[in-house]
């Protein structure tokens, strides 16, 4: 079953990249088949989480031996924290699919092929149960993106494909370096390697090997969402990755690196976990700070969503690293709510930037809502549910991340709340320059498309439905966060 | 008569070779002295063999002949065409292989 | 039907009304908009009538009732329901917030007829009543806070509802960032409050306080300084207060709703409905007391200087609001929900008069433009002057009874109490000075341009512009609407003027010292677990009133020989204070301060975070990696020549090298 949900999508591009006139036409053909399969898939992750147990542990596993001589098994599961995280990823990829659709492409089934790739390579690192599984799955994820954005991407995409693979790069080597030293490590004298999540959580590592192995992941995940000082890949990226692309990219990829440290840091390397725990917090906490400041200082909207995701990213890692269930639950629910406001929002960037003479720059834009108000009222929302209004998901995660933090360590806490305040400020900035004011001097406003409401309603609709009812992923991740936040605490004797 | 001699001349031939393709310029000269040198080897090789009295020089110097052969019509193909596209004779200023 | 139902669809309907407005934006026609949402409000305070009824039927013990929807987030210990908590308080709150919203609704039918965001604004408005009645219904401090944030949301979009005006949109932004610190420290506060008593419920946790907590223990003390953060950035007290005249950008029936009936009163309910935690925190209880003092001194004294006739009517209500923090900080708290009531009252019909002035002036606030418009509009005259005269509290009037109660209560408590008091007194003295100045000022004297025009019945009529700026609007935009809409000429302005003046004047007979204490019998059961009663003992009622009498009539008495006997003394005792003058024009320098303490350094940061630490720093490290690397090849590069004879000497030194090497190592 998770099989058919990882590879279903590759093979949608592949079909869409076969089936006759593809090519043509700028690739409607093959952006209709690729829809298709995308709708699919996320109907495959919905029907998971109907039938998702709340209160059992590791669910429908699929286990076969792989490369028994390594000791690498193709092992699936679903869990509390993959479950969502699943279904947000199939949304995101539909969006993006119908987004990509309504728009012509220059060598249209490769585009299609790639984009395919590319969900396949993220949801098979969020279903993969085995270390050295995920790290494939992982390094997967930079093949598609570096065509995505090497090829379809805009002004600048060389030095920006450059800079995204070379980051990426140095963190997904250092932690295939230690990934093959915990299944190695870990191995007891004689015994079979096995690089199974659940056989790693059963050897512990030393503490000085957990300390360097740590340090390896800690680097790539935090690469991957992108921390505070490990974002230098993120601003070029960004502007130059098409729509759809950095929607995926911001929306989807960022949580692969916070799951990675939530449900494999966490349980396998528990003790350099509270060793590190203050450095994680002073990481992510310099990200809200200076991801906050960052973005209301920044002129161009895509920038401004760029690095207000580093403050949202930085209030995971801290909910996560607070090592109490309140805040990773809170972790979890962010990871969800971030995701689905942070893809529309590079939609409705684009739609603007079409709106204001096709630059995303915010001192041009102005007076947008005038002749737009449907296209007004969507913006207004999701900017809303970005910086964590009261009533929205986001609210109930950063109170949960916020409440866990305060137990843990008070004063990151405090410090922390300046984040939310700040967001405040960009969030309204954001939507103030571009929709109100006096019309800019090459601002035409007019409504969006159908076409282009069928982008953006499926994700409000998912912010709305969350808005009112947060207990419906609460619910389901709490026994799996336990989980991974108990491993922690266990009172733990190095081998 | 002693190997050396036959080793010394061997050397000395190579020698003339190899500093024909280093200091001409002109693609076929440099060819013509490849060629030297490729030969200068094939007698070291005939003369170690006479030596020994096994047929392996031998052997290795045939299969040297095959190559040069080979090296000669490739060799000669690329000066004709450089001709025909009237390109200059001239090595050094072929370079466009530079980094 | 039950207690919680009624309540429920207290909620139900304004939300219904915004929604229902929203999706049909562009379907409906004229006034359907404002008749719908008229319609909402109208039923919410059915119900909130029907509600209250059903309380009072219940033994005095009992009134009170919780009702939850759904699990909102239960999960690690916190428990958090979609839930309400129905008690007296929370429905005096329903009925006022309902009550005088449905009245500026049909106000405003009228008054926005002709501005082309009509249905946007109805269903903002609704919205906002909807958060409003959230607030005070909530059962739970999330939802207290969901609802605390959605008023202040509500308030950003109604103040930059106009928001091609760039003095709109800033003022928006500045209300709802300080809004949103005060939501912080309420969050703060909702977090301690879990983390020490192990739930968010209301009734649970001030169940649970007074074990928790030891009397005045620094814990307790800093979650009411948290939750008083809150409280002050909504109901605009110091030094929090400055979004509050900004938020006069927005049209004038949204200044009457956001200044009587909801937001800012929010403030005070929320003090009065915390009162268990601040009993147990009498320190934190006595700042919010200074605090709500110096606050009302503060306002009142910029009252007096300020020309913008909506922005005097916007201090006077920051004054006012620092009368009842007072109160309900020195446990008097049926006296400052009774002057929260009548303040509603007269406020919205200071405001809806302010509007009708301003109508009849094409848009002009500006009081130096205005005079002698008492016979060009002599209903909304009437209506103003009962506004002023509750506000002034002059004897007998709404104003008098609720104020008057505050004053004696604040003197009855003695000690250093007693300077809080003499500040107060003080204050009323100036409260009705400057009410009576705004009254002389635009009603009496000779008539302006626009008031002989309108005596002609000829309203004036210019091209819409901000009042602020005095630039020039697009009339394609359509809002603000081109036409003015006066009370004179308007039945929906009329009605609801009418109401309230009445009730502006005779509201505080409910609760008359000796006589009756409507307010304070029907508040009991909220606030019986007070340890604290006061009471006043007749000897300090007696004095009280009599100077609170007489601070009103001698305030009365000063504007009318300011403006209207000897018109032309202000401009002297300007010359001859100039240096007060400018500082109180100024509001006491607050605006100039955070411009420099908070707003300067956070912009300073953010360029340095931009311009040195992002391009030097950060990408600093990938264009060092880049430019080690090239350095390198560029050393390699100069081997590749491309000529012939260079590769093959190469090859021949190597190979001799190789030769050489192997020949040395033989030896």
């Amino acid at each position: 079953m998770l099989s058919l949900l990882i590879f279903l999508p590759l093979a949608g591009g592949v079909v869409a990249a076969l089936v006759p006139g593809a090519g043509q036409r700028g690739g409607r053909v093959a952006g209709f088949v690729s829809v298709l399969f995308a709708a699919v898939t996320l109907g495959l992750a919905i029907g998971l989480i109907a039938e998702f147990d709340a209160g059992g542990g590791l669910q429908r596993v699929t286990d076969v031996d792989w490369i028994p001589q390594l000791g690498i098994h193709y092992k699936l599961g679903l869990s509390g924290l993959n479950l969502f995280l699943i279904a947000l990823a199939a949304l995101i990829w539909l969006v993006a699919t119908i987004g990509s659709a309504l728009r012509e492409w220059e060598r249209p089934s490769t585009y299609y092929l790639m984009l395919a790739l590319g969900e396949t390579a993220v949801l098979g690192a969020f279903c993969a149960q085995d270390l050295a599984l995920f790290v494939l799955f992982f390094d997967l994820m930079l093949v598609p993106f570096y065509f995505l954005i090497g090829i379809w991407g805009g002004e600048n995409r060389v030095a920006a494909t450059t800079k995204f693979v070379i980051y990426t790069l140095v963190g997904s080597l250092l932690m295939l370096a230690a990934a093959v030293a915990t299944g190695i490590l870990a191995t007891p004298e004689g015994g079979q390697v096995s690089f199974a999540f659940s056989d790693l959580a059963q050897r512990p590592l030393s503490n000085g090997e957990q300390e360097w192995i740590f340090l390896a992941f800690a680097l790539a995940f935090l690469v991957k969402m992108p921390a505070f000082m490990l974002h230098g890949w993120m601003p070029d990226a960004y502007r130059a990755a098409p729509t759809p692309v950095v929607a995926t990219l911001s929306g989807v990829l960022s949580k692969v690196g916070a799951y990675g440290l939530l449900a494999i840091v966490l349980p396998l390397f528990p003790y350099a976990t509270v060793h590190f725990q203050e450095l994680m917090l002073a990481v992510a906490l310099a990200g809200i700070l200076y991801g906050s400041v960052m973005a209301f200082s920044q002129r161009s909207a895509t920038l401004v969503v760029g690095y207000s995701s580093i403050a949202q990213l930085g209030f995971i890692t801290l909910g996560i690293f607070s090592l109490r269930p309140e805040g990773a639950q809170g972790a979890v629910l962010q990871m969800i709510n971030h995701g689905l406001v942070v893809a529309p929002l590079f939609f409705i960037i684009a739609l603007l930037a079409a709106r204001s003479g096709g630059s995303d720059d915010l001192d041009r834009m102005g007076g947008i809502a005038f002749r737009a108000p449907v296209l007004a009222t969507l913006f207004l929302i999701v900017a809303l549910a970005t910086l964590a209004m009261p009533g929205s998901a986001n609210f109930m995660g950063e109170f949960l991340i916020l409440s866990g933090v305060f137990e843990a360590k008070i004063v990151y806490a405090i410090i922390a709340t300046a984040g939310v305040v700040l967001a405040a400020v960009y969030g309204i900035r954001l939507y103030q320059r571009s929709m109100h004011n006096r019309v800019g001097d090459a601002v035409t406003s007019r409504d969006i498309k159908a076409a282009d409401a069928a982008v953006l309603l499926p994700v409000v609709a998912a912010i709305l439905f969350l808005a009112l009812y947060p207990q419906f992923v609460l619910q389901r991740s709490q026994k799996s966060v336990d989980t991974s936040v108990v491993a922690t605490k266990v009172p733990w004797s190095p081998r | 008569m002693d190997v050396v001699w036959y080793l010394v001349l061997s050397a000395l031939i190579f020698c003339i070779g190899a500093t024909g393709v280093l200091v001409r310029r002109s693609p076929l000269v440099i060819l013509i002295c490849l060629e030297l040198m490729l030969n200068a080897g094939n007698l070291a090789l005939v003369a170690f063999s006479r030596m020994t009295g096994t047929a392996d020089g031998q052997v290795f110097a045939l299969i040297v002949m095959i190559v040069a052969a080979a090296e000669v019509v490739i060799g000669l193909g690329l000066i004709v065409a450089m001709y025909r596209r009237r390109l200059p004779m001239d090595v050094d200023q072929m370079s466009e292989l530079k980094g | 039907m039950s207690l919680a139902t009624y309540s429920w669809l207290v909620l139900a309907f304004p939300l219904a009304g915004s929604i229902v407005i929203a999706l049909l934006w562009n379907r409906l026609s004229g006034r359907v908009a404002g008749v719908i949402a008229s319609t909402a409000i109208g039923l919410a305070f059915a119900n909130a009538i029907a509600a209250t009824i059903k309380l009072q039927e219940r033994p005095e013990e009992a009134r009170h009732a919780t009702s939850s929807l759904w699990d909102y987030a239960a999960t690690a210990g916190v428990n958090v329901e979609l839930g309400i908590f129905v008690d007296p308080l929370a429905l005096f709150m329903c009925l006022a917030v309902s009550g005088v919203s449905f009245l500026i609704h049909v106000y405003s039918v009228a008054y926005l007829k002709s501005d082309r965001g009509y249905s946007r604004y109805f269903a903002y408005l609704n919205f906002f009543v909807f958060s409003m009645l959230l607030l005070v219904l909530a059962g739970n401090f999330v939802l207290l806070i969901v609802g605390w944030a959605f008023v202040g949301f509500a308030s950003f979009a109604l103040i930059s509802f106009w928001y091609r005006r760039a003095t709109a949109t800033s003022a928006g932004m500045k209300a709802f960032v300080i809004n949103v610190i005060g939501d912080v420290g309420l969050v703060l506060a909702a977090i301690l409050l879990q983390r020490d008593t192990g739930t968010l419920d209301l009734p649970t946790v001030f169940a649970r306080a007074p074990q928790v907590f030891a009397h005045n223990e620094w814990v307790i003390v800093a979650i009411c300084l948290l939750i008083m953060v809150g409280a002050f950035a909504k109901s605009a007290q110091l030094p929090l207060h400055t979004w509050l005249p900004d938020a006069m950008e927005g049209p004038t029936p949204v200044s009457a709703l956001i200044h009587a009936a909801t937001m800012v009163t929010a403030g005070v309910y929320l003090i009065g409905r915390c009162y268990p935690l601040f009993q147990i925190a009498p320190t934190a209880a006595d700042i919010s007391a200074v605090i709500g003092t110096l606050t009302l001194l503060f306002a009142a004294s910029v009252a007096l200087v300020m020309t913008d006739l909506k922005r005097a009517i916007a201090y006077s209500t920051i004054s006012q609001i620092g009368y009842m923090i007072l109160a309900v900080s020195i446990a008097a708290y049926s006296a400052g929900f009774f002057h929260l009531m009548t303040h509603a009252f007269f406020k919205a019909l200071l405001f809806m008069g302010a509007g009708s002035v301003i109508s009849a002036m094409a848009g002009m606030q500006d009081m130096d433009r205005m005079s002698g418009l008492r016979r060009a509009l002599p209903f909304t005259f009437g209506c103003f002057l009962a506004g002023a005269l509750a506000l002034a509290a002059f004897p007998g009037t709404s104003g008098y009874f609720s104020k008057g109660e505050i004053l004696e209560l604040t003197a009855s408590r003695g000690g250093l109490y007693d300077v809080l008091y003499v500040v107060a007194t003080i204050g009323a003295f100036m409260t009705a000075l400057y009410a009576f100045r705004m009254v002389f000022r635009v009603f009496y004297g000779a008539p302006c341009e626009e008031a002989k025009q309108l005596e002609g019945g000829h309203l004036a009529h210019v091209e819409p512009f901000n009042p602020a700026t005095g630039e020039s609007e697009d009339t394609d935009v359509g809002f603000p609407g081109e036409q003015h809409h006066v009370a004179e000429r308007e039945w929906e302005m009329k009605v609801p003027m009418a109401i309230l003046a009445v009730l502006a004047i005779f509201a505080g007979l409910i609760q008359v010292p000796g006589v009756d204490d409507l307010v304070t019998a029907f508040l009991e059961p909220t606030f019986a677990g007070a340890v604290l009663h006061l009471h006043a003992s007749d000897a300090t009622q007696m004095l009280v009133l009599s100077l609170d009498a007489l601070c009103a009539i001698g305030g009365i008495a000063l504007a009318w020989f300011l403006y209207v006997h000897r018109p032309g003394t202000t401009a002297k005792l300007i010359e001859r204070f100039r240096g007060l003058h400018t500082f109180l024009v100024h509001k006491w320098y607050f605006d100039e301060a955070y411009e420099l303490i908070v707003v300067l350094p956070v912009r300073t940061v953010g360029r340095f975070a931009d311009e040195v630490f992002e391009r030097q720093v950060v990408q600093g490290m990938v264009n060092g990696t880049v430019a080690a690397v090239r350095a390198g090849n560029s050393l390699l590069r100069g081997a590749q020549t491309g000529v012939l004879r260079d590769y093959a000497l190469l090859l021949l030194v190597g190979v001799g090298g190789l030769a050489l090497y192997f020949l040395v190592v033989a030896r």
